[in-house]
């Protein structure tokens, strides 16, 4: 059993209280990603599971055992910190066996599980080396199989990939996908970057200011956004919010037009949010909304054009292939009900498209 | 390695040659004092009277004299006890305790503590000396504080425990080097790497042993290498304090060779005392050097 449970865990640095009561369940096998912007409390809770940080309330279970006063060798976890943390004296081969070298594990099986680890991150070449003489992407893997050797039940990954270039980032993320198959491990993984959530997650935690925004797999975020904040942030384009006008019916947009919603009571409705894929250009005459292009981000598969509406809200939509369009040109958009999203004044979801 | 001049150097080399012109001279002075050194140790040049004159060569008498003659070698032990537990034992270990302990504080408690070692660095020796003559007198603070208070008779700290005594001395006074630099040192361990090894099960000793003091042993040897020399040599605050006595017991390389060329008047022999203590002092300072290297 290696599940993780956290039940009203706090934080508190004095007065200042920067996780706010976080009730999660984490099953055995499970990915889990925390994803949220900077400052929301995502590594401090990662390293409160750690147990580099202390527990102001609350309780964390590993195992089924409350860990709180246990200290963090004796968790069952292994943790990948963002700038690698290897020991910058010791050989990769030494870097590896540490851990096991403190616990007094007999040589042969010290041998036997760095070579284990280093054969699955295919390291076995510069076992030898330093770490000063390892490129960013390898010492990343020797931190991976520090990480492994431990055979820990719950594997903690801190930003792991925010230190690699893009090219090196798509390539270890793949990489620890399918080391997630391999070794079928709890893993529990801090990013701020919704890419590396939605890729990499069987179930996203979005935090926001030391609260748990929304749990959900990755489809159900993009797809059912709990509130403004989740719609938002998941979404490889930001969702475009436009202040609407709530009725029975439907919505009214800020140009007057209405959006009919069937089957919803949506008087509360105070923003309309669409995904910028979501969108559909059309003709003049079959327009709801009308702007001109303020900005075209052309990236050859598509085209994301930033435009701004006659009523003066900026919004963006996505465009397959290379659009023809110019700047400060008009551009007409219509948008389907069966994809738009409503939230009350709170920022709450009224009501999720359906699929 | 290859220097490449910059452009505009290259082109106005006088520039180099003018900045190069008190290096010379001081180097030029530095060459000269230690060469008339090194040839008055083989002379029997004397402070006042006929040879002060009438000086003769008398080869290797000199650096003879330090190994058959009494004082030398008592000297150099002397030393080595004081340099060993003042900076090696006293500044070192206490200074990076200090960093290691206080670096992680935010409190009133260290502001006073750092205050109380910048004050040891800051006040003169002589002042020092004074100071703690008077502090460990037979009517100073310790007695009339803690000794007498317990019911025992007031102990002259001076005359009785005088090695004891310049050794804490020298420990209050050196002691902020080694924090200072203890300090820069500890903070460029990165956190994570420590956090690492509390993670891969390391205690807190086994932290410090195997993880942070290997990574700070360039920082270790060079603090060694300059409290080695300085306190190998020191010389103001034991002399101001205890002027080498009671008898000899305090008396270091600095102070005999000092009694020996200004008092005794034997510039000879004084003169080769230091050319042995500049021996010692750089065949430490190789060893010291070679531990600044990174391991192959």
């Amino acid at each position: 059993m290696s599940d993780v449970t956290l039940k009203n865990v706090r934080k508190s640095y004095g007065a200042l209280e920067v996780i706010h009561g976080i009730d999660l369940d984490i099953r055995s096998g499970e990915f889990v990603v925390f994803v949220g912007p900077s400052g929301c409390g995502k590594s401090t809770l990662l390293r409160m599971i750690a147990g580099l940080e202390a527990i102001s309330g609350g309780d964390i279970g590993i195992g089924g055992r409350v860990v709180n006063n246990v200290p963090s060798p004796q968790r069952g976890i292994a943790m990948v910190f963002q700038s690698y943390a290897l020991y910058p004296h010791m050989s990769v081969y030494e870097n590896m066996a540490f851990g096991l070298r403190l616990s007094k594990a007999p040589q042969a099986e010290i041998d036997r599980r760095v070579n284990e680890a280093a054969r699955i991150l295919q390291i076995e070449s510069y076992l030898s080396r330093m770490p000063k003489q390892l490129s960013g992407g390898q010492r990343q893997r020797v931190a991976i199989g520090r990480a492994i050797v431990r055979d820990p039940k719950v594997f903690l990954f801190d930003e792991p990939l925010s230190n690699l270039d893009a090219a090196l980032r798509a390539q270890t993320r793949v990489e620890i996908a399918k080391l997630h198959e391999t070794l079928d491990a709890t893993m529990i993984y801090v990013t701020h970057d919704q890419v590396e959530a939605m890729t990499l997650a069987d179930k996203i935690v979005v935090l926001n200011a030391g609260v748990i925004e929304q749990v959900g797999t990755p489809l159900e975020l993009y797809r059912s956004p709990a509130n403004t904040f989740v719609a938002e942030f998941i979404g490889g384009n930001k969702m475009n919010l436009l202040p609407v006008k709530g009725s029975a019916s439907g919505v009214a947009l800020p140009n007057g037009r209405t959006v009919p919603f069937a089957g919803s009571d949506l008087s509360h409705a105070v923003t309309l949010g669409v995904r910028p894929e979501h969108l559909e250009r059309v003709g003049a005459d079959s327009a709801q909304i009308s702007g001109a292009v303020e900005v075209i981000e052309q990236l050859g598969e598509f085209a994301i054009v930033h435009f701004r509406t006659r009523e003066g809200d900026e919004m963006t939509i996505k465009l397959g292939g290379a659009p023809d369009i110019a700047l400060h040109e008009d551009i007409h958009v219509a948008l389907d009900p069966a994809v738009g999203h409503v939230f009350d004044d709170a920022g709450r979801a009224l009501r999720a498209p359906a699929g | 390695m290859k220097y490449q001049l910059h452009p505009w150097l290259a082109s106005n080399l006088w520039v180099l040659v003018a900045l190069a012109i008190p290096a010379i001279f001081l180097i030029g002075a530095l060459l000269y004092f230690t060469g008339w050194a090194l040839a008055f140790s083989f002379t029997d040049l004397e402070l006042v009277g006929r040879k002060a004159v009438n000086w003769s060569w008398v080869g290797f008498d000199n650096y003879a004299r330090l190994f058959t003659r009494r004082g030398f070698l008592e000297s150099l032990w002397t030393t080595t006890i004081f340099s060993f537990f003042s900076a090696i034992v006293g500044q070192s270990v206490l200074g990076f305790l200090l960093a290691a302990t206080l670096r992680t504080q935010r409190s009133v408690l260290r502001g006073v503590i750092e205050a109380t070692i910048m004050l040891g660095w800051l006040v003169p020796d002589i002042v020092a000396a004074f100071l703690w003559s008077a502090t460990t007198a037979q009517t100073g603070l310790i007695n009339n504080l803690i000794i007498t208070p317990l019911g025992f008779e007031p102990v002259n700290f001076i005359n009785e425990f005088a090695l004891p005594v310049v050794i804490i001395a020298n420990i209050w006074k050196g002691t902020a080097w080694s924090y200072l630099l203890f300090s820069a040192a500890l903070d460029s361990v990165s956190r994570e790497v420590v956090e690492a090894a509390k993670v891969d099960g390391a205690t807190a000793f086994q932290r410090v042993w195997r993880v942070i003091l290997p990574i700070i042993r360039p920082h270790i040897a060079t603090n060694m290498l300059f409290i080695t020399i300085w306190t190998f040599t020191y010389f103001p605050l034991i002399y101001a304090l205890t002027g080498g006595g009671p008898g000899r017991q305090t008396e270091v390389l600095a102070i005999f060779l000092y009694k020996q060329s200004f008092m005794v008047g034997k510039l000879g022999y004084g003169s080769a005392i230091s050319v042995a203590m500049l021996v010692i002092v750089g065949v430490l300072s190789l060893f010291y050097l070679r531990l600044l290297k990174e391991p192959k």
